[in-house]
């Protein structure tokens, strides 16, 4: 998860996240070398002795910095439309869960067997117990099982919202009167947060996303629970 | 952590710090090597940081690849593994006879 001071993105925790995390050492090492070679560029034209007023053209230099940013960009561009594809694939979704966005806390519907719903509101600062991460904790989470795909419609009652855990590569606009589809699998089991990503109103920052992703088991354990509450 | 100019985590990122290593060392190789040959200074300079940007590139390109390929074999041996404890036994076991 988030930890203080952070820059980087956080640890991935699904294939898609992954991709992104490698796509993103790739470009970001692209930009390293064009960054050494500006900064080069700088110390060199500062330091110079050379003062030719009368250069006018030189076609080889502009056949180069014209060939070379294309390629560039060819580069970058090639494992990005890949992975973008690749978020879209069809991917036979073994669970279908319904995220609403509400002024402000999230509703999550469980509705594929049966009719399975609760709200998911922030625990408040003054009710944390210790080792709860402050405004990132809710009274009830989205627990999902492990290594299955996922399937997520997301959705608004009132104003806009989006759905963004960023360990899962996730980020979704909840738009009232539209349902938006997001998936994923989790690769391994754990507690993954998030943050409503869109700005909402007064709490925009206080409707914190929570998902659990558990074996199996768990998840069956969890729902027959969750039913009987219910 | 420590990041080369402010940006590149060459702790945490895979083949970072063996491209940076290997551009490096080709920069001081091409860059000691023409001056000796030459005696320019500036071209020199010149030639050092384009052997480091076609080294770093050629290197972290290599070990990526390199890496990508492990990453795939990893996940299919992950899928092999979790798909033979399902079925070893059973009639949709493909190495029983």
């Amino acid at each position: 998860m988030a930890h203080p001071s952070q820059l980087g993105f956080q640890d991935a925790a699904s294939p898609v996240m992954e991709e992104l995390l490698h796509f993103h050492d790739h470009t970001l090492m692209i930009v390293f070398l064009i960054s050494t070679l500006v900064l080069y560029i700088i110390v060199a034209m500062v330091s110079t002795k050379l003062t030719n007023k009368y250069v006018l053209d030189s076609q080889e230099i502009e056949i180069v910095w014209t060939v070379l940013p294309a390629v560039i960009l060819i580069l970058i561009a090639l494992p990005s439309l890949r992975i973008l594809y690749l978020m879209d694939e069809i991917n036979d979704p073994h669970l279908t869960i319904k995220a609403m966005g509400h002024q402000w806390y999230w509703s999550y519907e469980y509705t594929d067997y049966e009719n399975l719903g609760f709200d998911s509101y922030m625990i408040p600062t003054q009710d944390l117990t210790p080792g709860q991460f402050r405004l990132l904790e809710t009274d009830h989470r989205m627990v999902v099982p492990m290594e299955s795909p996922i399937r997520v419609l997301v959705s608004a009652e009132d104003v806009l919202h989006a759905w963004a855990v960023p360990a899962l590569g996730i980020k979704m606009d909840a738009v009232p009167g539209r349902l938006n589809q997001t998936a994923f699998i989790t690769s391994r089991p754990g507690v993954y947060y998030g943050q409503c990503s869109e700005i909402c109103g007064a709490n925009h920052s206080f409707m914190p996303i929570v998902v659990e992703a558990v074996p199996l088991e768990h998840f069956e354990n969890w729902s027959s629970l969750m039913l009987e509450e219910s | 952590s420590f990041k080369l100019l402010g940006i590149l985590d060459i702790q945490n990122i895979p083949c970072a710090r063996g491209a940076v290593l290997h551009g490096s060392a080709a920069s001081i190789l091409v860059g000691l090597g023409h001056f000796l040959a030459t005696s320019r200074v500036k071209r020199s300079f010149d030639f050092g940081v384009g052997g480091f940007m076609l080294t770093t590139l050629g290197s972290w390109f290599y070990c990526r690849y390199n890496n990508a390929k492990l990453r795939m074999q990893q996940k299919m041996i992950k899928d092999g593994l979790k798909n033979k404890v399902m079925y070893e036994g059973t009639s949709l076991d493909p190495t029983r006879k």
